[in-house]
């Protein structure tokens, strides 16, 4: 059997023996037998090194209330893919793959504070200070502060601010706490002068925080946060290949399908006719001149 | 067929072969169904949210974990809708951190190549998933495997030995054995399956898999073993999991190291450009280098591929399957196990490209 791999790389990661699996300078099975947690081992894995209980139940609170979000664009993809039968790892690779730029940016997040905590050094500024300059700049500029605002859960997402009293109560807040307390406080006051509505922080804002006050990287974080999601999106892919209709577009279903034709509203150009062959040059030209095609190009 | 108003006059559109009349199609969308059925909702027993909670089988997941509950606790609740005992919980921790990390093997590989085209994270991340299969993680063949062969065991009133037997004489050579000469020298597959014995928690799978392993020691002609498929999937199965759950579970714990995977490659290898890539002369064993005919000559070039009696489909067929990466040496042998998704079957058969 042949067990050389893909490629070769150097990497600080892992090696891979006949006789053992090795993380970071640690026999896998022997953190596991030693009675280290999923949570402790995502230290080693990231972070080389084993963190203090309390980071640990940082994490594992973190993962806990970020993995189910029931009809989150990562739950509708998984659905949405196994409505087409594939393997299932199909269905989780897509709800993996929409945490972008919008839906969980944990990553963009935490380069924000990485970018206005090296300000603050820079610029011998108070993490204050750079808290608000951050809120201004980003308002500014008509840019969302990242870690601000939940489209569902329009008073503050529910798993966002107990998790700032966790960090706290767990004694694992730093800079990152710091600086985000600070972003919402002149984030709220902006508003609130502007005569704008309320908008919470959410799981991002806080979550990942945490995650970077516990030494995790914003990619990292991110990794952590959006693959964490694919373990409720598998569950959600299966309810539908056990439970659901395939395709999505059954009529005999009592209640019309997600993929019922009658679900299509159209906005696009009018109908119209196919040219003929022998008119096209003659048509293509006017519509390139005519230049209305251009409102609906994407 | 429709009135020669109705013609379209456009290619085939107006042949009566067709199964309605082209000319007579209507424009515009359907209109929404009011009153005959409910509307659309997303309808889920997994969870469910509101403005202001955020609700899994009836768990509220903020309160779950105010509670001190685990990740693993979690997954239960998701996956089964219970609350785990506590050594349940940390045998699923336990699976979970031999799950994290298997060095460069495909679901790594997977996330440093796509990490070489500058793409985000989650990308990679998603892509290691699909290396979850029917040989590389194939949690669903092994356990879809393990329960047919035991209910089916049970009806006809074998022992677990004699199931053990009939699965390793039928699948000895198969990748979802979960014995096999992987771990000849490690011992961590075995020290799961004791770990599962200490906490009182090895059941029926587990009791099977042992079995397997001794029929397969007994069977093969080469040194075998419980390999890390078979000690995962008997452990998960006895902790409650589907063979489905399994796999997505196991995919999912690998993604996060994927991830590491990712983010390594970015930081030590540059980023891959489109057309850099070269591929070796000497790997080539396709065709000689020859002249691409000129356009008017394609007559006298061009084979056509349409065959006229069952004996020359078969002579083609055969030409055929020696063109590599023409899939016509792949033979749909293998079914997808899994329970209620798309039979997807892959495979190969031809024995010349036993070797690809």
């Amino acid at each position: 059997m042949n067990r050389e791999p893909f490629f070769r790389r150097k990497t600080s990661l892992s090696y891979k023996t006949e006789e053992q699996t090795v993380l970071r300078g640690y026999n896998l099975s022997d953190i596991a037998e030693k009675g280290y947690s999923f949570s402790d081992a995502l230290f080693v894995l990231f972070q080389d090194r084993i963190p203090t209980e309390n980071e640990a139940k940082m994490l594992n609170y973190e993962m806990g209330v970020f993995i189910e979000h029931s009809m989150s664009p990562s739950a509708v993809s998984a659905t949405g893919v196994a409505m087409g039968r594939p393997n299932l790892p199909a269905t989780v690779a897509a709800s993996v793959s929409t945490f972008g730029g919008v839906h969980g940016p944990g990553a963009a997040h935490g380069y924000m504070m990485n970018k206005y905590l090296d300000r603050a050094y820079d610029e011998g500024k108070s993490i204050d200070e750079v808290g608000k300059l951050l809120v201004d700049e980003y308002t500014d500029n008509e840019q969302p502060v990242m870690g601000m605002g939940q489209p569902q859960h329009i008073d503050s997402d529910p798993r966002a601010y107990p998790i700032h009293l966790k960090q706290e109560e767990l004694g694992v807040g730093g800079v990152y706490l710091e600086l985000q307390r600070a972003v919402e406080k002149y984030f709220h006051a902006r508003r609130k002068k502007e005569g704008r509505s309320y908008v919470g922080v959410n799981v991002v804002g806080s979550g990942n925080t945490a995650l970077c006050d516990i030494g995790f990287a914003p990619n990292a974080a991110w990794c952590i946060g959006s693959v964490c999601r694919g373990f409720s999106c598998a569950a959600h892919a299966l309810f539908n290949m056990k439970k659901g209709r395939a395709w999505g577009a059954s009529r005999s279903e009592p209640m019309v399908q997600v993929l019922d034709l009658s679900m299509i509203k159209y906005i696009g150009p009018a109908d119209r006719k196919v040219p003929k062959q022998e008119e096209r040059q003659e048509y293509a030209m006017k519509q390139k001149e005519e230049g209305e095609y251009k409102k609906w190009v994407i | 067929m429709g009135d020669a108003k109705d013609k379209t006059g456009i290619g085939n559109l107006d042949s009566p072969d067709l199964p309605f009349d082209y000319g007579k199609r209507e424009y515009g969308t359907v209109p929404l169904d009011h009153g005959n059925r409910a509307p659309f909702q997303w309808v889920s027993e997994v969870s469910y949210k509101n403005v202001h909670r955020i609700v899994v089988r009836g768990y509220d997941t903020t309160e779950l974990m105010e509670e001190g509950y685990g990740v693993p606790d979690v997954l239960f609740v998701i996956y089964q809708s219970r609350i785990p005992l506590e050594e349940e919980s940390k045998l699923l921790d336990y699976v979970m951190i031999m799950a994290l990390e298997d060095g460069l093997s495909a679901p790594a590989a997977i996330s440093r190549i796509v990490a070489q085209s500058k793409t985000f994270l989650t990308q990679a991340a998603g892509a290691s998933i699909l290396a979850f299969g029917h040989a590389y993680g194939a949690y669903v063949a092994f356990g879809a495997r393990l329960k047919t062969y035991l209910e089916e065991g049970k009806k006809e009133g074998k022992s677990l030995a004699e199931v053990a037997e009939l699965i390793v004489r039928e699948n000895l050579d198969d990748e979802a054995l979960g014995v096999s000469e992987l771990m000849l020298k490690d011992p961590a597959a075995k020290r799961m399956i004791a770990r599962a014995e200490k906490l009182g928690l090895a059941g029926e799978y587990i009791a099977l898999t042992k079995e397997i392993t001794k029929a397969a020691q007994k069977i093969s002609s080469k040194p075998v073993d419980l390999d890390m498929l078979g000690a995962t999937g008997a452990t998960m199965m006895d902790l409650g999991f589907t063979p489905e759950a399994i796999w997505g579970i196991m995919a999912c714990t690998r993604a996060i190291a994927a991830g590491a995977h990712f983010i390594e490659e970015v930081e030590r290898v540059p980023y891959s450009r489109t057309g850099q890539m070269l591929t070796p002369r000497e790997d080539y064993d396709g065709p000689e280098d020859r002249e691409v005919p000129d356009l008017g000559d394609r007559a006298k070039n061009a084979k056509s591929a349409q065959t006229k009696t069952v004996d020359e489909w078969k002579k083609a067929f055969d030409e055929r399957k020696l063109v590599y990466g023409s899939g016509y040496s792949i033979m749909e042998e293998t079914e997808d196990p899994s329970e209620k998704t798309g039979i997807k079957k892959v495979g190969r058969y031809a024995p010349q490209h036993q070797n690809i």
